[in-house]
């Protein structure tokens, strides 16, 4: 039976090659969309690696006018020591712009052993793995032994180790062009652009008084329930230390939520039209079918009589619409695998390969769906009836 | 062969009720070449399908080879239909999207046989009918006589003991027309086939054994 299915699709192929088509595009589409969903899913369901509630950001900008560098340092030390010591902080720490939960990048190229890899820089102080409460994975975090030694020391994820060392042992490694760089430690990942993304390469260095002036981020955790009374107090205490500067308070859950959002709103726009487009290949599958059906009721009416029962006569139509559907996912799968074996959007393979494995059952589903009606319909012809129409 | 009983057959549609049939009893025997004639519309097609067990009576028995068909299963007719009975129609009803070939093997799908066994029976039934160069056309290529042919060769290669033909030769001119009519004489003189074809046709008619005439839907000889 299956061999005379070929015969007849073959002896087709001119108008079963558009319903390939038409499947193999909304295959396409519909890959794309498990892609995306699969990939935000996998990343949902990783730790944050960070405490967020509770931690508020301060934005300023440097209004000292003095250059000096010692100076500058004490001046922010100071400025450290008062907001810790109000009795509803906990902790304290100065950062660059790329805080968690903000567009915000700074990126640089980054060369070792032949691999080249893009990390995020991101300048932090000691206090700064205890405000957002991130845990090591080896080694330490700065402290105050890093004081005057030779080389740089910097803390990196466990995303860039794994991309630089795979599974061997990080700490005390040396990196950089000119082998400056010294790690100290490693941490979990930490998923600084919100929910939905996934962690990449970060790499942490110290701030150093050369660079506090460019610093533009205080991050404040706060004991909970702190409320907004607190918050104008804060602001206040900054304002007055700080002259001139712009001070800006921000909660990070507030950061969260707006990242989130960002991260959301393509994935949903992309299934609002991948809908629609499913919606149409499902009415045109249903369409096609049916029509094909209706223009086969002779050839039914006939199968009937020389022996089909009528329910071989719908498992014939349905079979028909699954090879139509499998060739055409043959034929999307090679465009598919094309992906992770190009490496195309730098996402792990196993995405696609779930995407790919969903999108195949989805298509199935989906066909079985708009033949099984027609088909069943098409059964319920009577023999007489379907020969006496010519 | 093929027995039947006061069998009526009643159309009904939302508005009219149309008696295609009334008490038609009639008795066929093994080997018998019968012709149904009558004017249009007076139910020849209806009585030929309630035969082929196409269509069910309203009322009325059936018993082909002493077996009654009355409450047989979907599986049992379609069985039964594949078995026992071949068709050929006026307008051929082959699947032109099918070879000759692949046509003529149709029924031996809906039994287990191997493609070997199918195309060995195929043609061997194209042989019969005299199509042996033209088994890899498609049937838009050939002329109504052959397109006839082939549907016979797809009646005959079950190698069914009864063969049911609803106006064989309406579509044809008189010389391919006998030319069919010899292939159905043929077969019943050589294989002992039942036939019952219904027929416009007087000297068609004269040839077969008996002639049942209709009239409205009821048998007048
Ligand atoms: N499916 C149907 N629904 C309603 N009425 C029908 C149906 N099939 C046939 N009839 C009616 O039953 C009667 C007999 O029809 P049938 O086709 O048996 O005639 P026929 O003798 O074969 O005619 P012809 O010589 O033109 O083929 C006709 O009046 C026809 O209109
Ligand atoms: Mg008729």
């Amino acid at each position: 039976m299956f061999r005379h299915l070929f015969t007849l699709i073959w002896n087709k192929k001119k108008q079963n090659f558009l319903l390939i088509t038409e499947m193999l595009i909304s295959f396409l589409v519909v890959f794309a969309v498990f892609t995306l969903v699969v990939f935000n899913y996998r990343n949902y369901r990783k730790p944050m690696g960070l405490e967020y509630e509770n931690v508020w950001v301060v934005n300023y900008n440097n209004t000292l006018k003095t250059t000096n560098a010692d100076s500058v340092m004490l001046f922010y030390e100071g400025l450290k020591q008062i907001i810790k010591s109000m009795p509803q902080v906990r902790e304290v720490s100065y950062t660059s712009a790329n805080i968690p939960f903000t567009q915000n990048s700074m990126m640089n190229g980054l060369d070792y052993k032949g691999k080249h890899i893009n990390p995020n820089y991101c300048q932090s102080d000691e206090e700064y793995k205890n405000v957002l409460q991130i845990k090591m994975k080896e080694g330490r975090w700065f402290g105050k032994e890093d004081m005057n030694v030779s080389k740089r020391p910097i803390v990196i994820n466990s995303t860039m180790k794994e991309q630089l060392f795979g599974k061997e042992s990080a700490t005390g490694k040396l990196i950089g062009d000119s082998k400056d760089l010294k790690i100290i430690g490693v941490i979990d990942d930490v998923k600084m652009k919100g929910d939905y993304t996934d962690a990449g390469a970060w790499l942490y260095v110290k701030i150093d008084t050369s660079s506090m002036p460019g610093i533009g981020r205080i991050l404040v955790s706060v004991v909970p329930g702190t409320d907004a009374a607190f918050e104008s107090r804060l602001y206040k205490t900054i304002a007055n230390t700080m002259k001139d500067s712009n001070i800006e308070i921000e909660h990070l859950t507030n950061k969260l939520k707006d990242i989130n959002y960002f991260a959301l709103v393509p994935m949903i726009i992309l299934s609002i039209v991948a809908g629609f487009l499913i919606i149409n290949v499902a009415l045109g599958l249903f369409g096609v079918l049916w029509y094909n059906i209706n223009k086969r009721r002779s050839e039914i009416g006939l199968r009937r009589a020389i022996g089909a029962t009528s329910g071989s006569v719908s498992a014939q139509l349905v079979s028909e619409a699954l090879i139509l559907a499998t060739l055409s996912l043959i034929a999307g799968s090679f465009f598919a695998i094309q992906f992770p074996l190009l490496n195309v959007f730098d996402l792990p393979a196993g995405v696609y390969l779930t995407a790919l494995a969903l999108s195949v059952v989805f298509i199935y589903i989906l066909v079985l769906i708009c033949s099984l009606y027609p088909g069943r319909q098409a059964a319920a012809i009577y023999p007489a009836v379907a020969l006496h129409e010519d | 062969m093929i027995r039947l009983q006061d069998i009526e057959k009643v159309y009904r549609t939302d508005t009219v009720e149309t008696l295609a049939l009334s008490s038609i009893s009639l008795d066929i025997a093994k080997g018998e070449f019968l012709s149904i004639m009558g004017p249009s519309g007076c139910g020849k097609s209806t009585l030929l399908n309630i035969m082929g067990l196409l269509d069910a009576p309203t009322k009325g028995d059936i018993r082909i080879d002493d077996q009654k068909t009355v409450r047989l299963s979907d599986k049992q007719l379609a069985q039964f239909r594949n078995k026992k009975l071949g068709f050929i129609f006026q307008s051929y009803h082959l699947i032109n999207d099918l070879k000759v070939l692949d046509n003529v093997e149709l029924p031996m799908l809906y039994r287990s046989s191997t493609a070997k066994e199918r195309t060995q029976l195929a043609t061997e039934a194209l042989r019969k009918v005299g199509l042996s160069n033209r088994v890899k056309h498609f049937p838009a290529q050939l002329s109504g006589g052959q397109k006839q042919r082939v549907a016979i060769a797809r009646a005959i290669v079950g190698k069914p003991e009864i063969i049911l033909a609803d106006e064989p030769t309406g579509n044809l001119d008189s010389a391919m027309g006998n030319e069919i009519m010899d292939i159905l004489l043929q077969l019943n003189k050589t294989e002992g086939t039942t036939i019952v074809m219904v027929t416009h046709d007087e000297n068609m008619a004269r040839k077969t054994h008996r002639l049942v005439r209709l009239f409205d839907g009821s048998q007048v000889q």
